[in-house]
């Protein structure tokens, strides 16, 4: 009885659902399991109530003009809607501008990041060389150095050669792979069959070939996740290009709300109106990515 | 075609490139130059900066250990910042895995809705950065206008100065630490992923033995779960110990440049918001450097910490089932 309730469990780890139907059928007759569940459900309503309203409030206060944002007793719904705040602050106050400064940055980030750190994974998850589980150690180890500790000296380097309030600084680093993507290609590809890959050097494929024809096509999975964690990393980062990025002309959508003052008096209800519109990219990415992202955790869970 | 090629595999000559290992180096090699150009050489060369003065100027001189002396003996702004750190460290952690093991368990449950109120969990981590301090900030604003005061008022509390109240700074320190609430689906799904890792017929047994909620919770979900919970405290640890967006949005008034980016008398002073000041509002990259190191020890510190303390309770766990 155990092995066939086991059994499921190890196969696809995600849905406890298929270990569970004994149990069901002991949940309807026992009370005390259906008040558990009840206390269980308000117990997650009212957290989700509690994240959720935040939220909400944002919404609403995006939607009123200065004195309904400071109007007590708070409305809930504006009367009337402001839409224009979401016009005026995407047209007026160049929020137009930086969102397309970050789009084709993380756009960039995504399309490039997949690449290198693919290539990478590859390299540590096919080939047999010396020394190769003592990098991957160190792979994982610079994911613990703060991030910071490096920026100074790079800061001083890139102001000597001239990059400084370019876009260089952002870019480059990123050819070379980054640490957490490459663990995620390379549990990913160790889970992969060798057997497609010996059949495709038998057949002459080359290396090069086998990760891009062979390898790759069969990643979607991780391509997604990967895609996903880089573009809201890029989309979200601060440190970086408030340093790198001095001029207003290269802004992105973090340093604009960063900056965020008026030329046309107090704005707090256009603040809000932007960072509604900076935080609709992430939901709806992960709207779409979901049934990925949620495995993702597990592989990097498996560390 | 095929016979050529059957004739030319034996031969062993195949050219030095083609060899595994030199191929697996090949692949690897834009890690290992990204490495050494973007970790090594910074790291060395901030090391070397740490132990000088530079200044706007560019002119360097040597000077030992003066920045790790001055930081840690005589720098009053540095103390105030390191309690800040301390207290927020492990008020944050505490709320990031309490909360998310907490909700963890409520959701390791099939019942319906269940995917909905993960979702919701999940998705405001995914929102952490400078928008979302942004709101946090109009949350905790002071007088009656700021959400955190609605609520308040709703069990007839005055309206708090979360972030501007000049008798009790340390208001604003815990804002800082109530907006991790906010953010504790990532540790979250993580917890509830290892959950479904532990094989149910481990419950199961339990359960037949005539184990309590309790005692399940406390004899097999969390010795089997702390591998889980010892990497998620030391991710939530130096996550923490990094934080940058929220305490500048908090102490920032419009513009970086008006007011003092550390908060009120400093109580929103965070490492790298003071390294952030030090090194690129006051260029002085070598006092900087010391700060990133000083801060990177604390990390290390504190992970080898929990990891001690990891291994003494793993023990004393091994120890109880016997």
């Amino acid at each position: 009885m155990q092995d066939v309730l086991d059994k499921p469990r190890r196969g696809d780890a995600p849905s406890a659902v298929a270990a569970e139907p004994p149990v069901t059928v002991r949940r309807r007759r026992n009370p005390r399991v259906r008040w558990e569940l009840t206390a269980r459900i308000t117990a997650l309503s009212l957290f989700c109530l509690l994240l959720l309203f935040p939220f909400v409030w944002l919404v609403s206060q995006s939607l009123k003009d200065t004195n309904q944002y400071f109007a007590v007793p708070f409305e809930w719904i504006p009367s009337p809607f402001r839409w224009e705040n979401f016009t005026d602050v995407i047209f007026k106050y160049e929020f137009l501008h930086y969102i397309g400064n970050s789009l084709w940055l993380a756009v960039y980030a995504v399309v490039v990041n997949i690449l290198s750190s693919s290539f990478v994974a590859y390299g540590f998850s096919r080939f047999r060389f010396p020394g190769r589980n003592a990098l991957f150690m160190v792979v994982l180890a610079t994911m613990m150095l703060p991030g910071q500790v490096m920026t100074i000296s790079l800061y001083r380097f890139y102001r000597d050669i001239g990059w400084i309030d370019t876009f260089y600084p952002l870019l480059v680093p990123k050819l070379f792979g980054a640490a957490f993507e490459i663990f995620l290609f390379r549990q990913f590809f160790l889970s992969l069959p060798r057997e497609v890959d010996e059949a495709a050097r038998i057949d002459g494929c080359g290396t090069l070939r086998t990760w891009w024809h062979i390898i790759l096509p069969q990643s979607k999975p991780v391509i997604i996740v990967v895609a996903v964690f880089t573009f809201l990393g890029s989309w979200r980062e601060l440190f970086g290009p408030l340093i790198y990025l001095t001029g207003e002309e290269n802004r992105t959508l973090p340093l604009g709300l960063l900056y965020f003052t008026s030329p046309f008096g107090s704005s707090l209800p256009m603040l809000m109106a932007a960072i509604v519109i900076s935080l609709i990219p992430p939901i709806v990415l992960y709207a779409l990515g979901q049934k990925y992202i949620d495995k993702g955790v597990a592989i990097a869970e498996i560390k | 075609m095929t016979m050529v090629s059957a004739e030319q595999r034996p031969r062993p000559k195949r050219r030095w490139w083609r060899r595994e290992g030199v191929q697996g180096y090949l692949y690897i090699s834009p890690w290992l130059l990204g490495f050494l150009m973007f970790g090594v050489a910074p790291l060395i060369a901030a090391f070397m900066t740490s132990l000088a003065k530079a200044n706007v100027f560019r002119t360097i001189r040597f000077v030992g250990t003066d920045n790790y002396e001055k930081i840690l003996t005589d720098d009053p702004v540095f103390s105030t910042i390191a309690g800040n750190m301390l207290i927020y460290v492990i008020g944050s952690t505490v709320i990031s895995i309490a909360l998310g093991l907490g909700l963890a368990l409520l959701l390791f449950k099939d019942f319906r809705g269940n995917h909905v109120f993960r979702t919701l969990i999940y998705v405001p981590s995914l929102l952490v950065g400078i928008a979302t301090a942004y709101l946090f900030k109009q949350v905790f604003r002071g007088g009656e206008v700021g959400l955190a005061n609605m609520f308040l008022s709703l069990f007839g509390t005055e309206p708090v100065n979360w972030l501007g109240d000049s008798e009790k700074p340390w208001l604003a320190l815990v804002a800082l630490i109530l907006v991790n609430v906010w953010f504790a689906g990532g540790t979250m799904l993580i917890f509830l992923a290892g959950l479904k890792g532990i094989p149910a017929s481990y419950f199961e047994a339990a359960r037949v033995d005539g184990a309590g909620p309790w005692q399940m919770f406390r004899k097999v979900t969390l010795p089997l779960l702390s591998p889980v919970i010892v990497f998620n405290t030391v991710m939530a640890l130096i996550g923490h110990i990094q934080v940058f967006e929220t305490p500048l949005a908090f102490a920032n008034s419009g513009g970086v440049a008006t007011g003092n980016p550390l908060g009120y008398e400093n109580s929103l002073g965070t490492f790298v918001t003071y390294l952030y000041v030090k090194g690129f509002v006051y260029q002085d990259m070598g006092y900087a450097s010391a700060l990133a190191f000083i801060m990177f020890a604390a990390t290390l510190v504190l992970t080898g910490l929990v990891l001690w303390l990891a291994r003494r309770f793993t023990a004393y766990g091994d120890a109880d089932q016997n």
